[in-house]
């Protein structure tokens, strides 16, 4: 376990940083430091958190808002999958304790280090994935406490600061050319809808869904 | 806090958890079925029409920011570096005196 946190020290500087942003966006939202804190120790999935907090601040209904949320963290159900094997002869709680503490970072480092030495396995996943946790806790509630004494952030761009976020994590995603054609499918539609006057959270659904259509045509076409 | 803040709470943490669990329990029977794809295009698609959503009603000077920070995020592929300069070209550009 103390090899995992170890091992995952030098993440946990970027899981930071990114914490502390999320903090001060959700600080902006009307959430206390604590509150923070709360959802960071109960979700541990930044990009759904931020996704959430977002749509919640453009003023989308509430189960809009986490529903968005909840879509994305669906890639959690193929991590976890892959975990079976590491988790294998866990008992049950530990295995909770693990997929709960899992996200992308240690996730990743567990697996890279468990092809090079397959002696790696839970302990190891459980004791990065505490660290990436409490770092994660820490940062947003910290976040949230600067975010909460600073002024009229709005201003200065702030709520653009999402919208860059949500570019970096597509790039992130990209896959290459097969994702060209159905992105600028479910970004041209969403773009429409919503300057057709459509509230945003149904536009974001409608465009999600022909981008996945266009990716499975895609596939079918070349099979 | 108010009561939707709790509830949002509430239901992403109930929805995280429930993931998760799916993934434990059938998540080895899902990556085998023929739906497997769906789970690996959506978070991609989702956040594209995220993108599009907050710019649409941008006026010109986000659309350039956005593309900014499209440029940084490309190169760089780097969260924070991709949010600093985004806001700061958003914050540059739409108080310019024009």
């Amino acid at each position: 376990m103390k090899q995992g946190a170890i091992a995952f020290l030098p993440l946990a500087l970027g899981v930071a940083l990114y914490g502390f942003a999320f903090g001060i966006l959700a600080a902006h939202v009307g959430f206390p430091f604590w509150g923070v804190a709360m959802m960071s120790a109960s979700i541990h999935a930044g990009s759904s958190q931020i996704v959430a907090v977002e749509q919640f601040a453009g003023g989308a209904a509430l189960l809009g808002a986490a529903l968005a949320g909840a879509l994305l963290n669906l890639r959690y159900i193929g991590i976890v999958a892959s975990l079976t094997e590491i988790l294998r002869q866990s008992p049950l709680p530990v295995r909770l304790l693990a997929i709960h503490v899992t996200g992308d970072e240690n996730w990743a480092l567990t697996m890279s280090e468990n092809a090079r030495d397959p002696k790696i396995g839970a302990a190891f996943l459980i004791g990065s994935g505490l660290v990436s946790i409490v770092t994660w806790i820490c940062s947003t509630a910290l976040g949230a406490l600067v975010g909460s004494a600073l002024p009229d952030l709005e201003r200065f761009g702030l709520g653009f600061a999402f919208t860059a976020a949500f570019i970096a994590m597509a790039r992130g995603m990209f896959r290459g050319r097969r994702d060209v054609l159905p992105w600028l499918g479910s970004f041209a539609l969403t773009a429409l809808l919503v300057i057709a006057g459509m509230a945003k959270a149904y536009a974001i659904v409608f465009g999600a869904t022909i981008g996945v259509v266009l990716s499975a045509l895609q596939r079918t076409l070349r099979t | 806090m108010s009561y939707s803040h709790w509830m949002l709470i509430a239901l992403l943490a109930l929805a995280a958890a429930t993931i998760r669990i799916v993934g434990l329990l059938a998540g080895s029977a899902i990556r085998r079925s023929r739906y497997a794809p769906i789970l690996d295009d959506l978070p991609g698609a989702i956040i594209v029409s995220l993108v599009a959503a907050s710019l649409a009603d941008q006026p010109g000077p986000g659309w350039l920011a956005a593309a900014i920070a499209l440029a940084t995020a490309w190169f760089t592929r780097n969260v924070i570096a991709t949010m600093v300069v985004g806001v700061a070209s958003f914050a540059a550009l739409t108080n310019l005196p024009v």
